[in-house]
């Protein structure tokens, strides 16, 4: 190859690398400067896909504005969901994909890891971000101005547990944990805190475990050995099988064990049976089929659409599309009825209506939300496995 | 390295990097990531491909880099960070090669897997360096007390990173130690029989492979402002053995081709279920299009898209009038 004919190819293969391939926007549709746009990740596929219900639930609200309300202000939203498959770099990808090619006035991720890595970015870009995780590690309205998290963290939910403890005269509590972040993370946070000890209650053990766990039985010889009054799990469903299977096992019951609001799942009941009787979750949203204002809406939705999941993250979703919607309307509202033409002035003035949400009817999915603290709700009640069903057995409990 | 493919390498970086600044950000991202992906499979190919070293250990060796070159740029040593997060991966590689000089193909690879795991429990107990389970956050790199933290520049770094190992690898292999490589790879004994020092071969091939892992995993770090150890877990090593067996292994360019298809795939793919509107289906069937597309490319195209692209070239050389016979035109591997 000549060295002219070498410099032909190269020059061709760049630009086609570089302006062809990576066009901005290639493949994206083209973006009105007067539309409303959301853009959502969660894992569709990936390992916690048995949650995705949050991700359809927020997307199918939207939706719902669209077939039934005329959108939000007469305008349709244009909702975008993608997969960001629990990985680090494709949330990352998809995030900048949100904030520039689809120009979103909301974003809603995913991982803990992800809202981390970006939360400077997210201030930086001035992007209201609804994060599904509960890490109290991206709650900071100083900070963090523009994240806002669904409710309680997950140390505030072990802290509703302990409470509930508390109240029914127990003295001692044990912790199980797989050794992930988010295992260890709120786990670590409470103990140095001393929130167990404050609530007036012992520790009697922690134990960790690895998160791909097929068997407990050694774990929980351990744990009867200490004989708690309670045991908090702070694990997604898969590893509370094992552990409630184990359990049986060596004679603990599944009473003993208090799960965070991951561990509302219909798998529980359905491959435990009768050694699931007696578990109890914490509860912060209203189960799919609840008899709320909210379920109406859902279920004239589903006349007309078919709803992927229909579960109690489902529920979260559709809860977090309202608060979304309520913040983007508002904006509009206090606009003139218009859409910002400027989508910078359009994000910061979403982001203050958010702020500006109190006392917000949601349909019953939570009692109400209040935005001001960026956590929507500080409210759970203890939820237990009755008849193969997750019943409320306690009042709403407050995590502050 | 050919003097002409040197020049088409300045090139396409060149013009990379020209039209970098009028990229938006999920773009210049997109050109970071495969940058990234491209520097680290060239360090596995350098020591797989070209020494015959299999190592399952990539993705904790570019972890050494992200967490050294982390707390480096945190502690204020601004890019300075990136060779010394090669310099640390280089070391744990040299360590982790260590026990090369006995086992050999599948019980070394067997062992590479060992410190893959090894590493990633380091990187969640070793808290003060590591941070542990919640991952180490990346102050931006600063210099001359501005920080880098726009994506058009590190999509630009990271390609100016790329070219440098790219022409560093090309120039290594004309040299008596890249030439060793080669034989060691094909027998062991016959490099003996060569007078070719084997250990000493195999000490500098995962020298500077480790090298070469820590700065992708230094650029990684910076780039995504994270290190975590899920983000450097043995499945990310899976994947850059894919790379370099989709791309074309030993050859020099197959690993950027092969990165920048394990890269851009599933995004393609999203793509296309955008397009006929059925993303769900396709996210999920993504990863069984990724799994079979390896499996095809093992069974009718082992040497990878470097063959595929040497096929091409020799059909429109072979189809001009005067064309160089396809013998003529085949590089050696």
């Amino acid at each position: 190859m000549s060295i002219i004919r070498a410099l032909k190819v190269s020059v061709l293969a760049g630009t086609l690398f570089a302006a062809g391939a990576f066009a901005p926007g290639s493949g994206s549709t083209a973006v009105a400067a007067q539309d409303v746009s959301v853009c959502l990740w969660g894992t569709i596929t990936g390992p916690d896909a048995i949650l995705n219900g949050m991700s359809y639930g927020a997307r199918d609200y939207f939706e719902y504005l669209n077939q039934f309300k005329g959108g939000i202000a007469g305008q349709k939203v244009r909702t975008l969901l993608l997969d960001g498959r629990y990985k680090l770099d494709e949330e990352l990808k998809i995030y900048r994909r949100c904030v520039d090619q689809e120009q979103a006035v909301f974003v809603s991720g995913w991982s803990t890891g992800a809202v981390k890595a970006l939360r400077d970015q997210i201030a930086q870009d001035q992007i209201p971000f609804m994060a599904q995780s509960h890490s109290s590690e991206v709650l900071d309205p100083v900070k963090l101005p523009y994240i806002f998290i669904p409710g309680p963290t997950y140390e505030q939910q072990m802290v509703i547990a302990l409470r509930a403890l508390k109240q029914q005269g127990g003295k001692t509590v044990a912790v199980m944990h797989p050794d992930n972040e988010y295992g260890r993370g709120p786990v670590n946070v409470v103990r140095q805190s001393g929130l167990i000890e404050k609530t007036g209650l012992k520790l009697a053990d922690t134990i960790e475990f690895p998160f791909d766990t097929q068997d407990l039985t050694a774990q929980m010889l351990r744990l009867k050995s200490r004989n708690p009054d309670m045991v908090y799990v702070q694990a997604s469903t898969p590893q509370l099988l094992v552990i409630l299977r184990d359990a049986a096992k060596v004679g603990l019951p599944a009473k003993l064990f208090v799960g965070n609001m991951y561990n509302i799942s219909a798998a529980i009941p359905e491959q435990l049976g009768k050694g699931a009787e007696g578990f109890r979750t914490i509860q912060i949203y209203a189960d799919f089929g609840a008899d709320i204002p909210a379920m109406k809406e859902i279920d004239a939705f589903r006349t007309k659409n078919e709803i992927a999941k229909q579960d109690v993250y489902y529920m979260k979703g559709w809860f977090q599309g309202i608060v979304m919607a309520k913040a983007i309307e508002n904006a509009i509202a206090k606009n003139g009825g218009k859409i910002p033409d400027d989508i910078r002035s359009f994000r910061k003035a979403v982001r203050t209506e958010m702020t500006s949400l109190r006392s917000l009817d949601v349909g019953g999915i939570v009692p109400e939300a209040n935005y001001d603290t960026h956590q929507g709700t500080t409210l759970a009640r203890i939820a237990e496995i009755r008849d193969g069903r997750y019943v409320p057995v306690s009042d709403w409990i407050d995590a502050r | 390295m050919k003097r002409a493919h040197f020049i088409v390498g300045v090139a396409v970086a060149a013009a990379v990097l020209a039209v970098t600044p009028f990229l938006d950000r999920y773009v210049a991202y997109l050109v970071t990531i495969v940058a990234i992906s491209s520097i680290g499979a060239l360090g596995l190919n350098l020591l797989t491909g070209l020494c015959g070293q299999i190592s399952f250990a990539q993705a904790a060796l570019m972890g050494i880099g992200a967490y050294t070159a982390g707390n480096l740029c945190n502690a204020g040593l601004g890019l300075f960070a990136i060779p010394l997060g090669g310099l640390a991966a280089a070391t744990a590689s040299v360590v982790i090669g260590l026990p090369a000089l006995r086992l050999r193909g599948l019980y070394f690879a067997i062992a590479t897997l060992a410190a893959q795991f090894i590493l990633e429990y380091l990187f969640k107990i070793l808290e003060p360096l590591t941070h542990g389970i919640s991952g180490l956050l990346i102050r931006p790199p600063t210099v001359l007390g501005f920080a880098i933290q726009d994506d058009r520049a590190y999509a630009r770094l990271a390609v100016a990173l790329l070219f440098l190992v790219w022409s560093g690898i090309g120039v290594l292999r004309a040299t008596n130690l890249g030439r060793s490589f080669l034989v060691v790879r094909e027998n062991e004994i016959v490099a003996r029989g060569m007078g070719i020092d084997v250990a000493r071969t195999k000490f500098w091939a995962f020298l500077l492979s480790g090298f070469i892992a820590g700065i992708a995993g230094a650029m990684s770090g910076i780039a995504s402002r994270l290190a975590n150890p899920e983000a450097f877990s043995f499945a990310l090593s899976v994947d850059y053995v894919a790379m370099i067996i989709v791309g074309g292994q030993g050859t020099l360019t197959g690993p950027l081709l092969g990165a920048a298809f394990v890269t851009l795939l599933p995004e393609a793919i999203q793509r296309i279920g955008e397009l006929f509107n059925t993303p769900s289906i396709l996210s999920a069937l993504r990863e069984f299009a990724f799994g079979m597309l390896i499996i095809l490319f093992l069974i009718f195209e082992p040497l990878g898209l470097m063959a595929v692209v040497r096929k091409l070239r020799l059909r429109l050389t072979a189809s001009k009038p005067g064309g160089k016979s396809p013998a003529a035109t085949t590089e050696a591997v």
